[in-house]
């Protein structure tokens, strides 16, 4: 049975990385989806995703309710997106092609799938931060209503709420060529 | 409200370039580790106290001795001052018993030591 984000705190705590690790791979793509929420960058989601991470393990001790570790550690994430935002706005403009995978199979594939990419990133952008957060957790990385209620502080009700309006908006936006008149 | 179909958000999915993505996660796993060697290596206040509680304990020990051999000290000068008084004493008893033209008898030459140890 997988042990509780409780018991992996209090782990945590003590210097165990086994349990760091554990914590690592049960948040790091949701921080990364809510990094990217905020800044819309990939490159800077990433960047932002692995520096909350290591802050949240030096300041392990200021989690005051373990067992919400995860909204504790989503907060942070958000933080540092919104400094990074506040602070290195230039850095922002990075093309989505420099973070195109090398391994993709062809020049014409990398190029349609970078140009989805930037419209998926463009229609987000036109929406709420909060359903941006809510339609990347539920539809990439399927954590389930009631996970993403606890973790986002919402009520379960807002979180499908959202979740419907961000599917609709964002259909609508890449049906309409990328923007949405309201 | 019905709820629209899940969007296919996957053009965003990290591990699209496995490579990238564990690159990632390794160079994230090895800050962590480091935090947690550091963390480890950073003492507490209850561990700085604990630690503290040796040092503690030999200084006091040090102390202890000091004040032991300083009283001893003390102890034997003053038990000199005794014998030096004891033997003016003797000298005076000795004296005065001359000047009556006299030799001092044995028991007052006891009286005038036991008045010295009785101090």
């Amino acid at each position: 049975m997988d042990e509780t984000d409780a018991e992996l705190v209090h782990s945590v705590r003590r210097g165990d990385r086994r349990a760091a690790g554990r914590l690592l791979q049960r948040y790091l793509r949701a921080c990364r989806a809510v990094a990217l929420a905020v800044t819309g960058v990939e490159a800077d989601a990433d960047d932002v995703c692995q520096d909350a991470f290591v802050v949240a393990v030096e300041r392990i001790d200021d989690c005051r309710d373990p067992a919400k570790f995860g909204k504790w550690l989503l907060q942070i994430v958000r933080n540092r997106a919104r400094n990074l935002l506040r602070s290195d706005s230039g850095r922002r403009q990075v093309s989505l092609s420099d973070t195109t995978p090398a391994g993709d199979p062809s020049p014409a594939t990398r190029v349609e799938r970078t140009e989805l990419r930037e419209r998926l990133l463009g229609a987000l952008a036109q929406i709420p931060e909060q359903h941006r957060e809510v339609i990347l957790l539920h539809d990439l990385e399927g954590w389930k209503h009631r996970e993403i209620a606890e973790r986002l502080g919402l009520p379960e009700g807002t979180v499908r709420s959202h979740l419907h309006h961000a599917r609709r908006r964002l259909r609508r936006i890449l049906e309409d060529g990328g923007t949405l008149d309201e | 409200m019905s709820d629209l179909e899940r969007m296919d958000l996957s053009a965003l999915d990290p591990a699209r370039d496995p490579e990238h993505w564990s690159r990632l996660t390794e160079t994230t796993r090895l800050r962590i580790e480091a935090s947690l060697e550091s963390r480890r290596g950073t003492p507490k206040v209850l561990d700085i106290l604990a630690a503290w509680h040796r040092p503690i304990l030999a200084a006091a020990a040090v102390l202890a001795l000091a004040f032991g051999l300083a009283d001893a000290a003390i102890s034997a000068r003053g038990g000199a001052l005794d014998g030096a008084s004891g033997a003016r004493r003797l000298a005076a008893l000795s004296d005065n018993s001359l000047g009556r033209g006299l030799r001092p008898t044995g028991t007052e030459l006891m009286i005038a030591l036991k008045a010295r140890s009785a101090r």
